[in-house]
């Protein structure tokens, strides 16, 4: 699909003559008030008055509309009478207009990729709020145009044939949306993705931020479409290994891994899977059920604690406070059990688990000292009790000393207001002064 | 308790408790609230206990654990009644000698009664105290007079009566009216009209109804539904259980935090008990309704007061807010219309079906009805639960009730509202305090945490703590809140750490405004309240932290500096003793000095000079 190539420096053009002496270059510079969009913010008249002044510049003018009729022909005026050749535009974005100039100058006799342009309305007076910066700005972004105008060698157009086909890798909702947009507009579309389903990040999602729709009544009817598209190559499980070539004529080279069913005959029953002995179907959870390390002492200890409260995952929360207080944190293997017993998802738990801040996810020491953060503790100098308890203790909240005796903690509010601040270690309540905090837990160590 | 019948035997129950007990015995109180426990309340009531049992006076003394009285600052407390004397800090030591002067005796012992410190006088009797004479005791008041663990004291004082005549004499619609027009509003910190959600429960469609009591009382500085709950359950219950006949509810949860553990169990205790006399359970008091309560526990999540996030975690979910477009009355717990109340709710329902709306409405201001309980904490003299009518001005709460600002310093601010509310200044002292007013001024009524400040705390220190809390406690769904408040985080510690940019004030109030605007739930969305009231009430702070790099409450480590002052240290060595980092050197009687190098800003030898040697610059 490449249009564009460098064309070999004695094919021609205004740069060279015919002899191929390289001429100085003499560039025109042409500021664009466009209205007011950039005339309210820039002072273009001293962009025009600075760029006279750089190197090559031979003429520099401002006009109301550069990309009026009267404002082309102004370049084209200028080309035959001072003999430009190279030309700046200093105005929009070159998205905008960049095609309307270079046919300006190309009917003046310049090749056309001999223009350049300064985009001083979009990235400069739309942007900026002061004056002189932004005009200061814009003399910059003219200065640096008007340097790649002095480089620039002209450029001819011939087609070349290309490979028409694309390439996305990639079978999340993008890479889906992508594949279906080419393929719509008529393209072949090798659609790369190395899981064996596509679909992606979203397909784990249940709603999407912010309008709470559901994400499996946008994602799936794009992978229906993507799998029965005509113009859609599906490559899942599957990875690219090189890709090699330019624009037009790539070569890519895709690693399917190896599979041992029949995809065009494979209903996704499923019955294998749950048939199969050795279960190591990739990407598939791994099966609920009970731990493989959990003791037989621990599933009674558990047991007992799910019979008090009954099988019902309504009361997740409630047995996982009583599982924190049985081990004191709560274990892995115990998060997986009680998982398995409530027919909740393990995902679900370790969810609950890590929300809470009641519940620890690590081991904890054999005394849990709180410090109340609360407003009330905060004011009379709890941030300093702290302190003096992380200094003695030699660790952070949150942290376990090394030999498991203590676990320091903060709480937000253990409603002892009035007497803040306040510690409480195990379930002793203790007002303390700050200063006071070594020789409060002095007494636990000595006891 | 023996089971009630129907009623008109409740009724009959309770004269048989009064016939077991003598009118004119004595009776020794001892506060037990958590506030008291710490202070050795426990301790005190054993002491109470065998010294009574060791003169035989089992039969003629009653020795009553209750719970919280609300004059946590001076606990243990020990009332000794029917004489009302109020007893302070009282020790085990003390036991022997109030035994043989007050209780055998008709005399005081005098050094252990509370001494105004206005007049300097000692005050015999607890109503008589500044800190109690002041209030209006509605709720709190009862919590003196029952042990929360036994139901008979609490139907011994009339409790229940309003369930009997509620279930008596009312129709449920009846209820709801009454409740309607008391003007009742919630005190869980929202405002809105009992009444109203009450209303649009009962007109949502579906047969199953649920009722929820909010005890998720996370707002740090607020302790009074704990003490409700730890000191007079069945109160609560007894509002729940007349909720729950007028919106023809079977099933009522109860959501505690699990930092209350005596809260959950005294109000487990509470449950057993009432299902035990046949008010609550199968066929209450023989009419036929049915309803039970379930103890839900939380599990320390701030969020979880919010109510989608509160239904959640019942249900055994992350408690992560959803957006409200359709409100819990309608669709709440298990998709079901559920009403939601906070404790200090509930338990003025059964006031107002007893007394009547008008009594109730008769209290307080035109928008605010009845008495709302404050945490009074913070640099104020007397630290506690007050009760008060609404309306009554922050002044008098702080200087009549409060006792003023501690150690002759100066106020500087309230905050009220929890982390959602905002810190007034003190020519706003006069505002009479109900809903409208304090969301005028920047805060909010919240659940009552009302902290007072005085100058030596820093308001952008403040701010930056409340910012830091919501933080941690964002849920992290939506966006604006949980990066919203990581920046305004950041910004405030670059200020407090002396890297303060003009900008930041600017900011502040930009993010702020974005947060208000685009938070899910009212966590987020009310989050900026600390901050922007402290950007209104006290912007010379964060200009002094920013353009001179100063903190002038001396909080901000980084902008502060510890020296000694030579003319007032008196070389006792105390400081040099407590340093942690060995930063202060002296001979002993001759002038300290701290080398600065070494000097970790801690704050220690201040906190321990007696001599004031100590100044922060």
């Amino acid at each position: 699909m490449a249009k564009e190539e460098r064309a070999p420096e004695t094919e021609g053009g205004a740069n060279a003559s015919e002899q191929g002496e390289v001429r100085e270059p003499r560039i025109g510079v042409y500021v664009c008030h466009c209205g007011i969009n950039i005339a309210y913010m820039v002072d273009v008249r001293k962009v025009a008055e600075v760029a006279g002044t750089f190197p090559n510049v031979v003429v520099a003018r401002t006009y109301p509309y550069m990309c009026s009729d009267p404002g082309q022909s102004l370049i084209r005026d200028d080309i035959e009478k001072s003999d430009l050749t190279g030309v700046v535009v200093a105005a929009c974005s070159p998205r905008m207009h960049e095609p309307t100039f270079r046919a300006a100058v190309s009917d003046a006799g310049v090749n056309p990729y001999l223009l350049d342009m300064a985009n001083i309305r979009e990235q400069c007076s739309w942007i900026h709020e002061e004056p002189e910066a932004a005009t200061e700005k814009a003399i910059d972004l003219v200065r640096a145009a008007v340097a790649r105008a002095s480089h620039l060698s002209p450029l001819v157009e011939r087609e070349v044939p290309v490979t028409p086909e694309s390439l996305v890798v990639g079978g999340g909702i993008a890479g889906i949306q992508a594949a279906l947009d080419i393929a719509e507009a008529g393209y072949r579309v090798h659609l790369v993705e190395k899981e064996p389903t596509i679909g992606g990040r979203m397909a784990q999602l249940d709603k999407t931020f912010p309008t709470l729709d559901c994400s499996a009544c946008i994602l799936t009817p794009r992978m229906v479409d993507a799998s029965r598209h005509p113009n859609i190559e599906l490559a899942t499980y599957s990875e690219v290994k090189e890709v090699e070539g330019y624009i037009g004529n790539f070569n890519a080279t895709l690693t399917r891994k190896a599979r041992y069913v029949d995809l065009e005959k494979c209903t996704n029953c499923g019955l294998c899977y749950a048939s199969c002995p050795v279960r190591n179907v990739p990407q598939l959870r791994e099966p609920v059920g009970i731990p493989r390390d959990l003791s037989e002492k621990d599933r009674t200890r558990l047991d007992a604690i799910i019979a008090d409260h009954g099988i019902d995952a309504e009361l997740l929360i409630q047995i996982l406070q009583d599982v924190n207080i049985e081990y004191n944190y709560l274990p892995v293997d115990a998060l997986k059990y009680v998982a398995f017993r409530l027919g909740v998802r393990p995902a679900t738990v370790y969810h609950v688990a890590s929300f809470y801040t009641a519940f620890s996810l690590e081991p904890r020491g054999r005394k849990i000292v709180k410090v109340c953060t609360g407003t009330a503790c905060h004011a009379r100098g709890a941030v300093r009790v702290l302190e003096e308890l992380e200094r003695r203790l030699g660790i952070g909240p949150g942290e376990t000393t090394e030999d498991m005796a203590y676990t320091l903690l903060t709480v937000n509010c253990l409603g002892c207001c009035a007497l803040g601040p306040v510690v409480v270690v195990d379930n002793d309540y203790h007002s303390v002064v700050p200063g006071d905090a070594d020789a409060m837990l002095a007494r636990y160590e000595t006891a | 308790m023996r089971h009630v019948k129907d009623i008109a035997d409740l009724e009959r129950a309770r004269r048989e408790i009064m016939k077991g007990r003598d009118p004119d015995a004595r009776v020794v109180a001892i506060c037990c609230g958590t506030g008291c426990i710490a202070c050795g309340g426990l301790t005190v009531a054993d002491a109470f206990r065998s010294e009574v049992d060791s003169r035989a006076l089992a039969s003629k003394v009653r020795v009553l654990t209750t719970g919280c009285h609300g004059f946590c600052e001076r606990g243990p407390l020990v009332v000794v009644q029917p004489a009302g004397i109020l007893y302070q800090q009282v020790k085990p030591d003390d036991v022997a000698e109030i035994v043989e002067t007050s209780v055998e005796g008709d005399d005081l012992v005098e050094r252990l009664l509370y001494v105004d410190s206005a007049s300097g006088e000692k005050i015999v009797r607890e109503e008589d105290v500044p800190f109690y004479k002041h209030q209006t005791r509605l709720i709190l008041g009862r919590n003196g007079a029952l042990d929360p663990t036994s139901v008979e004291d609490y139907v011994a004082i009339g409790g229940y009566g309003s369930l009997a005549k509620a279930l008596d004499a009312m129709t449920p619609d009846e209820i709801v009216a009454t409740v309607k027009a008391s003007g009742l509003r919630g005190r869980g910190g929202g405002g809105f009209s009992t009444g109203r959600k009450w209303e649009s429960c009962l007109k949502a469609p579906g047969d199953v109804r649920y009722l929820i009591c909010n005890a998720d009382e996370g707002d740090p500085g607020a302790y009074m539904d704990r003490s409700i709950l730890e000191g007079n359950p069945h109160s609560v219950l007894e509002g729940m259980v007349i909720g729950a006949f007028a919106l023809g509810v079977t099933d009522g949860y109860i959501y505690v935090r699990e930092e209350y553990p005596l809260a959950v169990a005294n109000f487990t205790r509470a449950l057993d008990d009432a299902r035990a006399a046949g008010l609550l359970g199968v066929n209450i008091l023989g009419t036929g309704f049915s309803f039970d309560v379930a103890v839900a526990r939380g599990g320390g999540a701030f969020v979880c007061g919010e109510s989608t996030a509160l239904m959640a975690s019942i249900e055994g979910l992350p408690g992560e807010p959803r957006p409200k477009h359709i409100h819990t009355v309608e669709r709440g717990l298990r998709q079901r219309p559920t009403v939601l109340n906070n404790v200090e709710t509930w338990a003025n329902v059964p006031l107002i079906v007893d007394k009547g709306a008008e009594w109730f409405a008769a209290i307080g201001t035109e928008g605010s009805k009845g008495t709302k309980i404050f945490s009074l904490v913070g640099k104020v003299n007397n630290t506690g639960l007050v009760e008060v009518p609404m309306g009554i001005t922050l002044r008098e709460i702080i200087d009549d009730i409060g006792g003023g600002i501690r150690g002759g310093h100066s106020f500087k601010a309230v905050q009220t509202g929890g982390p959602s509310g905002g810190c007034i200044s003190e020519d706003l002292l006069d505002l009479p305090v109900d809903f409208d007013r304090l969301a005028e001024a920047g805060s909010m009524m919240g659940s009552g945490g009302m902290i007072v400040m005085d100058d030596r705390n820093c308001m952008v220190d403040i701010a930056k703590y409340f910012v830091g809390f919501l933080k941690d406690e964002s849920c992290g769904k939506c966006t604006p809140c949980r990066e919203g408040l990581r920046q305004m985080h950041a910004i405030l510690t670059d200020i407090t750490e002396g890297r303060g940019e003009e900008r930041h004030l600017d900011e502040l109030e930009y993010i702020s405004w974005g947060l208000e605007q685009t938070a899910l739930c009212q966590l987020g969305s009310t989050a900026q309240n600390p901050v922007l009231t402290t950007l209104r009430y006290f912007r010379d702070e964060y200009r002094a932290h920013i353009e001179e790099k100063r903190c002038p409450a001396g909080v901000c480590k980084a902008l502060v500096t510890y020296s000694v002052v030579a003319d007032a240290c008196t070389g006792c060595t105390v400081c040099a003793k407590k340093c942690p980092s060995d930063a202060i050197e002296g001979e002993p009687k001759k002038v300290h000095g701290i080398v600065q190098d070494k000097c970790i800003k801690c704050g220690i030898c201040y906190e321990v000079c007696k001599f004031d040697a100590i100044a922060i610059d």
